[in-house]
């Protein structure tokens, strides 16, 4: 599918995270390659929630993991604050540099239970950061920062403070571990599909108080999720992701509403409840995912992709843009 | 008469703390052919619902209630140890198709395998019957599948596989529970399709067990809503989509974002979390989250009330009637309901205290 | 799809999920605690001389005025039983110390860091492995002499390449867990990350194989001391044991080796079942029953 480029990468001074041409590969086996991300940009704009979106394999979550350097790249850059005098090439540090901008940017993960300790205290998890960075910060009354974050997560830090995590439910533990990311005042949180594990009804009120935190502690966030009404309701741009590569981004209101990957349109349609702007139809492609170890060449969604023809095979698509702040990566756009 | 029948189904594990509750006098009927969606989230009985009817439960379930499949009662098949029913006539399809396979042996043997014991064929027949198997699921090149391991099938192809196994004997139920979860969102609708298309080819009835209202909206005759191992609601698809009486049923349904709402839509939270299965009290389990909980929803469990057309809703103040608005508005005046949930965060956006 | 046979009913309920410690555990520790405490004030126990030769006759059975018979110098078994476990037990504590203090941390550093790293310590630990213990340690003992600090030494030595690789594996799974990446991301050292994070879930697995390690020290240092590379001054049970068990001994007064080999039987049983039931009992609050 997709492709290369950098045409949608915005030129504005209030970026405050952009990614270069990231590449991130993983040895498997003798002598073969998981070409896991390959040549992906994109940035996010100061306040603004970008959704990555995609099928398992397609490289979301090892983008989120780039952002925070676990592990670094295996080439390209990301940015933090791109074109200020305080720019900071996370890809250039590493040691103890690294180490003092990680309060930066967090991460939430998935799984609420692998998250946390088991063997710590709620008010000790949420107090590492605050912790570890004492040295630096001697004036911050810790137990005060971590009652704030627990009561602003909806947690009586009273009751949770001295409790273990075991005694929680997902949806509690996945707020424990907001309030341990908020807890030293990141710019930017990321967030690796912080609700797929959770029950239906409790994922509302995880995405509700995201949402919150972002208003209130003023974040950037970077959101993934394989679910696309998830990925709308949360993001003001979206990427939509397949096999390592970009296909699609732009406006959330954009993409949703003109839909101009095949991908993309497929994914629409493969929704339970489809989107109105797709016909069902569209959702009639082949199972098979091909293997990130051997790619197909040029697009990579020629291989399942209704409109492909030699060209797709031949010639990788350039990411280019289709209307105000909509670029795709295909050389048929459009609706059918 | 029902293909299947359900009747009064209670099944308890003991634990530590007291006995869980996982199925609460659940009961239902199902006609040949048809489709019963079963909605849940994880805790409310749907699975153990689905294991109970295959005689899947550890032997230190209690179980407890009548379920009848086509005039014969299928417990006491299952203290008779008869063989060829489960597997043969009730066939089950699990959220993970590697949970099925055996990861050491080829995939045709192990659809060959169900069809030389339970229906005697020879090793050829089967093998023939399961090449024609495999295609009726739309693998391609069936033949050449025969001879591979499972790992070597992608997920998608890996729950065909299963599918196929689950139809080799014919059955006349099929119950698939999460069948789709595992697996990626482009292939999710291909299999619920193929479900489909194939329970309309054998006229087979269907149990589709899920955590998603909009899975089943669609492809059930029937649903059940279940909570906390209790059927909220139960009524006809389009019924349930019209005049949903259950506020369980109608939380789920605005809780879930869907694809056609604009960005940053404010979702409607169920606030807290489900309940512990092993301390329910008396009254209704859902009260603690309700915005239309009312006084008497707190001592008093409501009972199952059928309502007419095979609908049948478990509240005391369903929505949509007199008394459901009533203990709406009154919880909107006092601004907490009876259970002490502060109705202020059912409240749209801007009108935030 | 197999259907497993169904169980009477009435024999279906009041199964339970164990999480207590268990009748049994409390006799294990209770005896292990005896004995602890036994060996520890044995100097001050109103008991007979161990090394005093004519307490009782010579070859005396078991009876009232010497519990345990004597032995045919007339030492009091009694005494000596409660005196042996003083060495046994030193050397398996102190042994199974040195090699969870070294094994456990090499094999956290291993399963931490990862590669090069993992790479040297694992191939060390697989040489420490491949060489036969009981070889080494006679090697040791053999070389460096037979005082009780070189014995619990040697066996400690012997020790550590085992609980290296628990530790390791243990490290390992830990690390995949997120808490490891969000201290990560939180911005903590990798010190920090192993004392904070790692090793309070590497220690409890560790706790259980103490009791465990002793158990199996205490077996191996009687080994030793059938191949006379024992503590040269005092005894322990395995040198009693030894001493016991000539064939004109055995004949003319089996209990002389019969008490040290029931004391040890018992002890190493108890930490044996105490670690195990430690083990389950710590393990249990990571599963869950699952119902959905």
């Amino acid at each position: 599918m997709a492709g290369s480029g950098t045409v949608q990468l915005r030129d504005s001074d209030d970026i405050v995270l952009r990614v270069e041409n990231l590449v991130m590969e993983f040895p498997a086996g003798l002598h073969q390659v998981v070409h896991a991300v390959s040549d992906v940009s994109f940035d996010v704009r100061r306040g603004e929630t970008l959704g990555i979106v995609g099928e398992s394999g397609c490289g979301k979550s090892t983008t989120a993991r780039a952002l925070v350097q676990l592990p670094m790249p295996t080439s390209g850059t990301v940015l933090l604050d791109p074109g200020d005098a305080g720019e900071v090439e996370l890809t250039d540090l590493d040691g103890e540099d690294l180490r003092c901008v990680r309060p930066r940017i967090q991460m939430i993960f998935q799984d609420p239970i692998s998250s946390l300790n088991p063997r710590r205290r709620v008010k000790d998890i949420v107090g590492e950061g605050l912790a570890i960075w004492r040295d630096e910060h001697p004036d911050v009354d810790v137990a005060a920062r971590v009652d704030e974050v627990l009561g602003a997560v909806g947690l009586d830090p009273v009751v949770a403070g001295c409790r273990r995590p075991h005694e929680f439910s997902g949806g509690q533990c996945q707020r424990i571990s907001i309030a341990r990311a908020l807890a030293i005042d990141p710019e930017i949180l990321i967030c690796d599909e912080p609700v797929s594990a959770l029950d239906v009804s409790v994922q509302a009120q995880i995405l509700n108080i995201l949402e919150e935190m972002k208003e209130r502690f003023g974040l950037t966030l970077v959101f993934i999720s394989h679910d696309l009404s998830v990925v709308r309701n949360v993001s003001d741009r979206v990427v939509v992701m397949y096999l390592g590569k970009v296909c699609e981004i732009g406006d959330a209101d954009t993409l949703f509403s003109e839909p101009s990957h095949p991908y993309t349109r497929v994914l629409l349609a493969s929704a339970p409840e489809p989107s109105a702007v797709v016909d069902a139809s569209e959702s009639a492609i082949g199972d098979e995912i091909p293997s990130p170890i051997d790619p197909p060449s040029g697009c990579r969604f020629r291989t399942r992709c209704p409109r492909a023809t030699e060209i797709c095979a031949s010639d990788e698509p350039v990411m280019r843009e289709m209307g105000s702040d909509h670029f795709v990566a295909c050389h048929f756009p459009g609706s059918p | 008469m029902p293909l299947l029948s359900v009747a009064d189904l209670r099944v308890g594990f003991a634990t530590q703390r007291g006995l869980l509750r996982a199925v609460d006098g659940v009961s239902f009927d199902l006609a040949e052919g048809q489709t019963l969606g079963i909605v849940g989230e994880s805790g409310s009985g749907k699975s153990v619902t689905a294991k109970t009817l295959m005689n899947l439960l550890p032997s230190y379930a209690r179980v407890d209630g009548s379920i009848t499949f086509d005039g014969r009662d299928v417990r006491a098949m299952a203290s008779e140890g008869e063989r060829h029913f489960w597997g043969v006539e009730m066939t089950m399809v699990f959220q993970d198709p590697m949970t099925s396979l055996n990861p050491v042996k080829k995939v045709g043997e192990q659809i060959a395998e169900s069809l030389r014991v339970h229906l005697k064929r020879s090793r050829k027949e089967a093998r023939d019957e399961a090449v024609d198997l495999l295609q009726q699921v739309g693998i391609p090149e069936p033949k050449k599948r025969l001879t591979q391991y499972p790992h070597e099938l992608s997920g998608g192809l890996r729950q065909r596989v299963v599918i196929a196994m689950s139809l080799a004997c014919s059955p006349r139920l099929l119950i698939a529970d999460e069948p789709t979860t595992a697996l990626d969102v482009t292939v999710q609708k291909h299999i619920l399709d193929l479900l489909d298309e194939l329970r309309e080819e054998r006229g087979m009835a269907m149990i589709l067990i899920t955590h998603d209202l909009g899975v089943v909206k669609g492809r059930a005759d029937k649903i059940m809503v279940m909570y906390a191992g209790r059927t909220m609601e139960q009524a006809d698809t389009t019924t349930l989509f019209s005049e949903m009486h259950h506020p369980y049923t109608e939380a789920l349904l605005e809780t879930i974002p869907r694809i056609d709402m604009a960005s940053h839509a404010r979702l409607v939270p169920i606030p807290g979390s489900p309940p512990d299965a092993v301390d329910l009290g008396p009254g209704c389990p859902f009260a603690q989250r309700c915005r239309y909980c009312s006084e008497a929803c707190i001592p008093d469990r409501p009972d199952l009330k059928q309502l007419g057309h095979g609908h049948a809703c478990a509240c005391h103040t369903p929505v949509g009637t007199g008394s459901g608005t009533a203990a709406h508005m009154a919880n909107q005046n006092s601004g907490v309901t009876p259970a002490g949930l502060d109705m202020g965060m059912f409240s749209p956006v801007g009108e935030e205290a | 799809m197999d259907t497993p046979p169904q169980v009477d009913p009435a024999e279906q309920f009041g199964v339970v999920v164990a999480r207590r410690l268990g009748f049994g555990f409390w006799i294990a520790a209770a005896w292990i605690i005896i004995i602890v405490t036994a060996g520890a004030l044995a100097p001050w126990l109103p008991i007979a001389d161990p090394n005093e030769t004519g307490v009782g006759g010579r070859m005396d059975g078991p009876g009232w005025s010497n519990w345990f018979g004597t032995d045919s110098n007339g030492r009091d078994m009694f005494a000596r039983t409660i005196w042996g476990a003083r060495v046994s037990l030193i050397v398996g504590f102190f042994s199974v110390l040195l090699g969870i203090c070294v094994g456990g941390t090499l094999g956290m550093i291993a399963g931490y860091f990862r590669g090069i790293v993992d790479r040297i310590i694992s191939f060390s630990v697989f040489v420490l492995l491949a060489y036969p213990g009981l070889v080494l340690a006679l090697l040791i003992v053999g070389l460096a002499g037979q005082t009780l600090p070189i014995v619990a030494m040697t066996l400690g030595i012997v020790a550590i390449a085992p609980i290296a690789r628990l530790s390791r594996a243990t490290t390992l799974v830990y690390s995949e867990r997120e808490f490891v990446a969000s201290a990560r991301v939180l911005g903590a050292t990798n010190r920090r990350i192993m004392v904070r994070e790692l090793l309070p879930n590497v220690l409890i697995p560790m706790g259980a194989l103490t009791l465990l390690g002793m158990a199996i020290t205490i077996v191996a240092e009687g080994g030793l001391a059938f191949l006379g590379l024992s503590v040269e001054e005092g005894f322990s049970w395995g040198k009693m044991i030894v001493l016991g068990s000539s064939p004109r001994t055995l004949r003319e007064g089996p209990w002389v080796a019969m008490f040290p080999i029931g004391a040890m039987f018992v002890t190493v049983l108890a930490l044996n079942f105490a670690g195990d039931r430690l083990r389950e009992y710590f393990d249990v609050r990571e599963l869950g029953i699952g119902v959905g």
